[in-house]
C-alpha cells in the first residue's frame, strides 16, 4: 500500500474530530476532570478497528497496522490535544511503549506483539523512569538477573520500581527498562504476571483524563524471548533512537492545547463587548494577549512538519530539532494557555470554560518526555559542538543563506534572521573565548535563544518557499507577515538576551563593542513597521476565528 | 444492481462567518465538507450495497480539492470514485451543472438508481438532481427520508406537503434524500481512510465525457447575476434595557398594548 | 474567469463585492484568483464597467413570441378535500403586478382531476385566462405526468413567466421543466419585479448577510418558486370569471413507473402548524440547548402559539428541520412574532418579516434582528422568559 496522501491525512483527523464530536463532549470532559478518572471505555473505542483504530497508525503495515508517517502521528497529535490532553496522553503512551519493540524487536517480537496490540487492542504504556532517573536514565534501579536452567538464560528475575507511567494502571502491556548483567535492556511485562502490581493512579495538576501510576516488580519472571531484541545492553540506544521523534509529538500537544485555548478566547473576546466594542477589536488586548501567540503557533507548526518531514527522510535521529521543537512548542502552549486566562478575566478562571483546564494539562508537556530545562540543555550541547567543529561559521552561514532568502523575498522577515543569526554566532563565539558556558543559567538561555532562530529561521524559509504548513488555516500572505514579527521579535530577543548573558558573567567585555557586534540597533531598526503587521496579524484572526 | 450518488463539496455552514460590513461570506479558513444531503443519501446507498451487492459508484463536479469528497466517500465504502474538473465547468448554474453530471453519468454507462441529496446547503436550491433525472430520461422521486431497494424496484418514504407518502417506482429511477434533523454523518476509521487510497478514482474533463460545449459553464447557464446588495434597512423599533424583571414585565405590557392578552 | 478590461482604476469595489473572496488588487487592478466562480456579482458594481463575463457565443434569440404571466396552481389533497393551494393565490396576486409592469396577461394552469370547481376562485386575483388539463388520469401528482403537461402548455403557449409554489410539489416539477426547456430557474425567490422586460429575481444569495437580483435576459419562459407567505394575497377582480382554455394531454407512459402505494397526512394541532399559526415564538442559537426551547414551548403553550426555530438551532438538533423558519425553511406570516436568541441573519429574516408584530429578545444590542423589531429587548432570554410566563399565567 502506499503512503498515506495528504487527503487521507485529513480524512484521518477529519474522523477524529466528528468522533471527538459525537462522543467526547466538554461536560463528559469536566465530570471526569473532576473526579480524576479515565475514560477507559472511550480509549477503547478509540481502538476499535471499525471505529477509529488511532493505534493503527504506529503498527507497521505487515503487522496488520498503517505504518503511520511521522506528519499524521504528529497531527492526529495535536488533534488529540484539541480535545482533551489526557485522553491525548493516553493514546501517546500506548505509541511510546510501543517503541522499544518498534525500534530494537526482532521480526518475531513484532509480529507477536504488534498483532496482539493492533486486534486486540490492547493498551501499552512505557516504563522508563524511577524516582532518581528522569531524563536522565543513567541513575537506573530496576534490575533484571538472569533465571539460569541448564546453563542457558531462560528468562529474568525484574525487581525495582517505576514511577508516574502513562496508563501505569491501565495498561495490558509494559514495556520495562531495567538494568541486565549486560546492561539496560527492555523487557516486555504483560499486566497479570505474579510479582507486578501497579500503585493507585496519581491526584495530578492536569491530564487528570489521564491514568498516571506507579509500578512493583517484584522477583517478576520474564522469559528470555521477551527480552526487547534478544541482546542485553540496548536500552539506551533504543530509548534514544525515538527521542527526536516522540518529541516532535509531545510538540504537538504543546501547540493543540495552546491552539484551542487562545481560539476559545478570541472567539469569547468577540462577543465581551467592552467600552462599546467587542474585546477582540481591542488593540491593547490582542497585542498583548492574543497575537503574539498564534504567530508563535504558526512558527511552531511550519517548524514541527519541516522536522516531521526530515525524520520521514531519515527515519530516526534529529534529537536537537525534536528537542528544539518541543521545547518552544510547549513553552508557547504553555504561557498561550495561561494568557487565555487573563483573556477571559473572570469566565476564564471559573471550570464553565475550558482554558483553566486547559492549562492545567498542558503544564505537563512541558514537563514529561524530557523537561525544558534537559531540552535547553540538549539543544545547547547539539548546536554547541557545530559551533566548535565549524570554528563559529555554523550560524554565520546560515545568515548568508538568509540574507540570499530576502534578497529573493523581502516579505518573509529573512533580514531579520539573518541578523539574528550573526547575533547568535557572535553570543557563542563570546561565550567561548570567555569560558562563559561555566555558568549552567548560560548554557540553558542559550539552549532557548538557539530555539528562537532556529524555529523563526525555518517559519521564514517555509514562507519564502511558498509552504503553507498543512493544517494551517491562513494564507500565505497572512502567514509572511506572522513570519516577518516572528524573526525580527527573535533576533532582538537572541540580541539582547545574548548581551545580558555576556555583560552579566563577563567582567572585561565592553557593553558597545558587543552591542554593535549583536547588530543590536540594525535589529532594532526593523521593528519599524511591527506593530502595523501585528494589528494585520489581529485582523486576520478575528476573520479566520470569527465567532 | 448499479447506484451512482451524486456528491458535492461545500463549506462548513457551521463554520461560515459573515462580513458584517459587506455581508458577504467569510471564506477565509472555512473546511470543506461534505454537504450532509448527500453524505446522507451515500450512507443508504452503501446500506443498499450491504443488502443486495449492489456496486456504488461516486460522482461529483468541482475543483480537484473535491477528491476530498470522493476520498470520503470511497471510505465509507463506495466502490469507484469519479471526478468531473475542468475550468470550462466554472460559472455553471443548475441548469448546466445537471447537464454535466447526466452526461458524465452517460459516459459510467450502467445504472440502475441514482441517489443525490435533496440539495446542497450553499445553494439551497433542490434542482440538480431533478435537472439530472431529466437529462438521462428516467422519473425521479424527491425529499425521501428512506429508501429500500431490490433488484427491479425501490420503495420510498417521500415527503410531501403535511405529512409523507409511500411510493415505489421501477428501475432505473433517480431519487433525491432528505435527512433526519438529528442525522451524525458517519466517518470512517483510520484503516478504512488508508485503504481508500488504492481504490479507482477517475479524473473527467468537459472533453473527456462529451459535453456539448453549449450546454456547459456560463454558456450553459440561463441564470445571471443582475446586482447584489444589502437588505434594505428599516426604520428601528423601540428598543428597551433593564434588569431581566424589568424587561419581562414591560414584554407582558407590550403583549397587553398589542391585545395578544387581555 | 471574470475578464478585467485595461481600464480598470483600482478602486477596490469589486473586491469587497466578491462573495468568494475572488478577486484582489494587485498594481492597482483587479486581478481575479482560482476561487472565480463567475458569478458575475461583480460585474453591476464596476464604475468603469471593466468586468465582464466572457461573452456568450449563443446567437441571441427573439423573445418577442413569449407573452403571459403564469402561475402553475397547486392542488392540496388530505385525502379526504381537494382544494386550492393557497399560495396559489398569492402567486396569482404577484402575477397580477409583473403582467400590468409588461401589458401582458396573467394566467392560471391548474391540472388536476375535476379542475372546473376552481375557476371561480381563481379568477379574482385579476386572473385573465385559464388554462386547464382536466381529468381522473390527473387526480394526484406525479412528476412525469404535470411535467409533460406544462412542457406541452408552455411550448405551445409560449409564456413570458412562469411562478410555481416552493412546495414539495412546486420544487419537484418546476427543474424538470426548466431542464426540459433549457431555461433559467430561480428558487424561493423573496421579491419578484420587472426591470427592461425582464424578470428581476430577489433572493438572499451566496449563504451571506445579501441579496441577490436574478435575471434570465436571453431565454424564455423565466421561472421562479416562490415559499407560501411570502407574498400577500389580493382580491382584485371579486366575481369577473377568467376565460378558460382546456387542453386534453395525455399522460405519458413511462410516467406509470412511479406509484404511490399510500399517502399519510399528519394530524396536526393548530399549535403544531408554523405556516399558519398567529403567535410564533421561535429560538436561535442563543438559547443554547433543549431547556432553553422548553421555556419557548412554555410561553407558546400560554399564548397559544407554535414553536419554530433559527437554522442555527436546527443545526444544533435543537428542533427538527421541519420547524425551521427562514430562506431554507418555512415562511411565516404570523400577529405575534417572538424571536428569542436569533440574531437575525437574512435568511432568516426573509421568513418571517411579513409578521405583524415582531419582538426581539438578545443579549447583543447590535444583533441585526433588532432591525425588524418593533419591539427589541436587550436581554437574556433564559432570564426573561421565566418572569414573563408566570406574569402571563397571573393575568389569567
Amino acid at each position: 500500500m502506499a503512503k498515506n496522501d495528504l487527503t487521507t491525512r485529513n480524512l484521518m483527523l477529519d474522523s477524529l474530530k466528528q468522533y471527538a464530536k459525537n462522543r467526547i463532549s466538554f461536560n463528559f470532559i469536566r465530570e471526569h476532570d473532576a473526579k480524576n478518572e479515565i475514560p477507559l471505555d472511550i480509549l477503547k473505542e478509540m481502538y476499535d478497528h471499525n471505529v477509529l483504530g488511532v493505534h493503527l497508525l504506529l503498527i507497521p503495515e505487515e503487522y496488520g497496522g498503517l505504518g503511520g508517517q511521522t506528519t499524521e502521528i504528529y497531527r492526529v497529535c495535536e488533534q488529540l490535544a484539541r480535545i482533551d490532553l489526557g485522553i491525548a496522553t493516553g493514546v501517546f503512551a500506548t505509541f511510546l511503549g510501543s517503541d522499544p519493540i518498534n525500534v530494537g524487536g526482532t521480526p518475531e517480537q513484532k509480529a507477536k506483539w504488534f498483532q496482539k496490540i493492533a486486534h486486540e487492542n490492547k493498551l501499552v504504556a512505557y516504563g522508563a523512569t524511577e524516582a532518581d532517573a528522569g531524563s536522565d536514565l543513567v541513575s537506573l534501579r530496576t534490575r533484571a538477573e538472569h533465571v539460569v536452567k541448564d546453563g542457558k538464560v531462560v528468562g529474568y528475575k525484574i525487581t525495582g520500581s517505576k514511577m508516574w507511567i502513562s496508563n501505569g494502571g491501565v495498561a495490558d502491556i509494559y514495556t520495562v527498562l531495567a538494568l541486565a548483567p549486560g546492561g539496560p535492556s527492555w523487557f516486555i511485562v504483560e499486566r497479570g504476571t505474579p510479582g507486578f502490581t501497579q500503585d493507585v493512579h496519581e491526584d495530578k495538576h492536569g491530564i487528570r483524563l489521564s491514568n498516571t501510576a506507579g509500578l512493583a516488580f517484584d522477583d517478576v519472571y520474564v522469559p528470555a524471548e521477551n527480552l526487547i531484541g534478544l541482546k542485553e545492553g540496548q536500552g539506551f540506544l533504543q530509548a534514544q533512537a525515538v527521542f527526536g521523534y516522540t518529541r516532535l509529538m509531545v510538540a504537538a500537544f504543546g501547540l493543540g492545547g495552546g491552539e484551542e485555548a487562545v481560539e476559545t478566547a478570541l472567539q469569547y473576546a468577540q462577543q465581551r463587548i467592552q467600552a462599546g466594542g467587542p474585546l477582540a477589536e481591542k488593540q491593547g488586548f490582542m497585542l498583548k494577549l492574543i497575537t503574539p501567540h498564534y504567530i508563535r503557533f504558526e512558527a511552531a507548526r511550519a517548524y514541527i512538519d519541516w522536522t516531521a518531514k526530515q525524520l520521514e527522510v531519515n527515519n530516526h535521529g534529529l534529537a536537537t530539532e525534536g528537542a528544539i521543537a518541543k521545547l518552544y512548542a510547549t513553552e508557547t502552549g504553555n504561557k498561550a494557555a495561561e494568557d487565555s486566562i487573563q483573556a477571559m478575566g473572570g469566565f476564564g478562571y471559573t471550570k464553565e470554560f475550558p482554558v483553566e483546564k486547559i492549562k492545567r494539562d498542558v503544564k505537563i508537556t512541558c514537563i514529561y518526555e524530557g523537561t525544558s530545562e534537559v531540552l535547553e540543555m540538549t539543544i545547547f550541547r547539539g548546536r554547541w559542538q557545530e559551533h566548535l567543529k565549524s570554528r563559529g561559521q555554523y550560524y554565520l552561514k546560515q545568515a548568508d543563506e538568509f540574507d540570499a532568502i530576502h534578497a529573493q523575498n523581502p516579505d518573509v522577515g529573512a533580514d531579520s534572521v539573518a541578523l539574528g543569526f550573526r547575533a547568535l554566532a557572535r553570543v557563542l563565539e563570546d561565550c567561548r573565548a570567555n569560558k562563559l558556558t561555566r555558568h549552567q543559567y548560560v548554557t540553558f538561555m542559550l539552549g532557548d535563544l538557539i530555539s528562537e532562530m532556529e524555529v523563526a529561521a525555518v517559519f521564514s524559509r517555509q514562507c519564502a518557499n511558498k509552504v503553507i504548513t498543512e493544517g494551517s488555516r491562513f494564507d500565505l500572505t497572512s502567514l509572511s507577515t506572522m513570519a516577518r514579527v516572528n524573526a525580527r521579535q527573535s533576533a532582538f530577543k537572541t540580541a539582547t538576551d545574548g548581551m545580558r548573558l555576556i555583560l552579566g558573567t563577563c567582567p572585561n567585555i565592553n557593553a558597545a563593542d558587543l552591542s554593535q557586534g549583536v547588530h543590536l540597533v540594525s535589529i532594532e531598526e526593523k521593528m519599524r513597521g511591527l506593530i502595523d503587521d501585528m494589528d494585520v496579524v489581529s485582523a486576520k484572526l478575528r476573520e479566520v476565528f470569527k465567532k | 444492481m448499479n447506484i451512482i450518488v451524486c456528491i458535492k463539496q461545500v463549506p462548513d455552514s457551521t463554520q461560515v462567518k459573515v462580513n458584517p460590513k459587506t455581508g458577504t461570506l467569510i471564506r477565509a479558513g472555512v473546511p470543506s465538507i461534505l454537504n450532509p444531503y448527500d453524505h446522507y443519501a451515500l450512507e443508504k446507498a452503501l446500506d443498499i450495497k450491504a443488502k443486495t451487492g449492489a456496486k456504488v459508484t461516486v460522482l461529483t463536479m468541482g475543483p480537484a480539492q473535491a477528491n476530498a469528497v470522493l476520498r470520503l466517500a470511497l471510505a465509507l465504502g463506495a466502490d469507484e470514485g469519479v471526478l468531473l474538473a475542468d475550468r470550462a465547468l466554472a460559472g455553471s448554474d443548475t441548469w448546466a451543472t445537471s447537464y454535466a453530471l447526466a452526461t458524465a453519468i452517460r459516459k459510467i454507462g450502467q445504472y440502475d438508481l441514482i441517489l443525490c441529496g435533496q440539495m446542497a446547503i450553499d445553494g439551497d436550491t433542490a434542482q440538480t438532481g431533478p435537472g439530472i433525472a431529466h437529462h438521462l430520461g428516467i422519473p425521479q422521486i424527491t425529499f425521501c427520508e428512506s429508501i429500500d431497494a431490490n433488484g427491479n424496484q425501490v420503495v420510498v418514504k417521500k415527503l410531501i406537503e403535511g405529512g409523507h407518502q409511500i411510493l415505489e417506482a421501477d428501475l432505473p429511477v433517480l431519487v433525491t434524500m432528505t435527512m433526519p434533523h438529528d442525522y451524525a454523518p458517519k466517518y470512517p476509521s483510520f484503516m478504512a481512510a488508508h485503504k481508500a487510497q488504492d481504490k479507482v478514482t477517475l479524473t473527467w474533463s468537459a472533453a473527456d465525457i462529451g459535453a456539448d460545449p453549449h450546454k456547459i459553464g456560463l454558456e450553459g447557464s440561463p441564470t445571471r447575476v443582475d446586482r447584489i446588495f444589502p437588505p434594505p434597512a428599516r426604520p428601528k423599533g423601540e428598543m428597551f434595557t433593564g434588569s431581566a424583571v424589568e424587561l419581562a414585565d414591560k414584554f407582558v405590557e407590550i403583549l397587553k398594548k398589542e391585545s395578544v392578552i387581555k | 474567469m471574470i475578464q478585467v478590461a485595461s481600464n480598470c482604476v483600482g478602486c477596490g469595489k469589486c473586491v469587497s463585492t466578491c462573495p468568494f473572496g475572488a478577486l484582489s488588487l494587485v498594481n492597482r487592478k483587479a486581478v481575479p484568483n482560482a476561487s472565480c466562480t463567475m458569478c458575475g456579482a461583480c460585474v453591476p458594481v464596476c464604475p468603469v464597467k471593466a468586468l465582464s463575463l466572457p461573452a456568450s457565443a449563443a446567437e441571441k434569440k427573439d423573445l418577442s413570441a413569449y407573452k403571459g404571466v403564469w402561475v402553475f396552481i397547486e392542488i392540496s389533497d388530505d385525502g379526504k378535500t381537494q382544494k386550492v393551494r393557497p399560495v396559489g393565490f398569492e402567486l396569482l396576486s404577484k402575477g397580477r403586478e409583473l403582467a400590468n409592469q409588461l401589458g401582458e396577461e396573467l394566467c392560471a394552469v391548474v391540472i388536476g382531476d375535476n379542475v372546473p370547481q376552481y375557476y371561480a376562485e381563481l379568477s379574482q386575483y385579476g386572473t385573465d385566462k385559464i388554462y386547464a388539463v382536466n381529468g381522473p388520469e390527473y387526480h394526484h401528482y406525479n412528476t412525469l405526468a404535470y411535467a409533460n403537461a406544462m412542457v406541452t402548455l408552455i411550448k405551445k403557449y409560449s409564456p413570458s413567466v412562469v411562478l410555481f409554489p416552493s412546495t414539495y410539489i412546486g420544487r419537484d416539477l418546476s427543474p424538470r421543466i426548466s431542464s426540459e426547456l433549457f431555461v433559467g430557474l430561480t428558487a424561493d425567490c423573496t421579491g419578484l419585479s420587472v426591470k427592461d422586460g425582464n424578470l428581476i429575481q430577489t433572493r438572499p444569495a451566496f449563504g451571506g448577510n445579501i441579496m441577490a437580483d436574478i435575471k434570465c435576459p436571453d431565454y424564455r419562459p423565466q421561472m421562479s418558486t416562490v415559499r407560501p407567505n411570502v407574498f400577500k394575497k389580493v382580491v382584485t377582480t371579486p366575481g369577473k370569471m377568467a376565460q378558460v382554455v382546456t387542453e386534453a394531454i395525455a399522460v405519458p407512459a413511462q410516467a406509470a413507473k412511479v406509484r404511490i402505494i399510500n399517502t399519510h397526512i399528519d394530524e396536526v394541532s393548530a399549535m403544531d402548524k408554523l405556516d399558519e399559526a398567529s403567535v410564533v415564538i421561535a429560538g436561535g442559537r442563543g438559547m443554547k440547548d433543549k431547556n432553553g426551547f422548553a421555556l419557548l414551548e412554555e410561553l407558546a403553550g400560554e399564548l397559544g402559539g407554535a414553536v419554530g426555530a433559527s437554522r442555527a438551532a436546527i443545526d444544533l438538533g435543537l428542533k427538527p428541520k421541519e420547524k425551521q423558519i427562514g430562506q431554507s425553511g418555512v415562511t411565516v406570516a404570523s400577529k405575534l412574532y417572538v424571536a428569542c436568541g436569533i440574531s437575525g441573519a437574512v435568511q432568516h429574516i426573509v421568513g418571517m418579516e411579513h409578521s405583524d408584530v415582531i419582538i426581539g429578545i438578545n443579549k447583543d444590542a447590535n444583533a441585526p434582528i433588532f432591525n425588524v423589531c418593533k419591539y427589541g429587548f436587550v436581554g437574556d432570554a433564559h432570564q426573561i422568559l421565566p418572569r414573563i410566563i408566570e406574569q402571563i399565567k397571573k393575568t389569567k
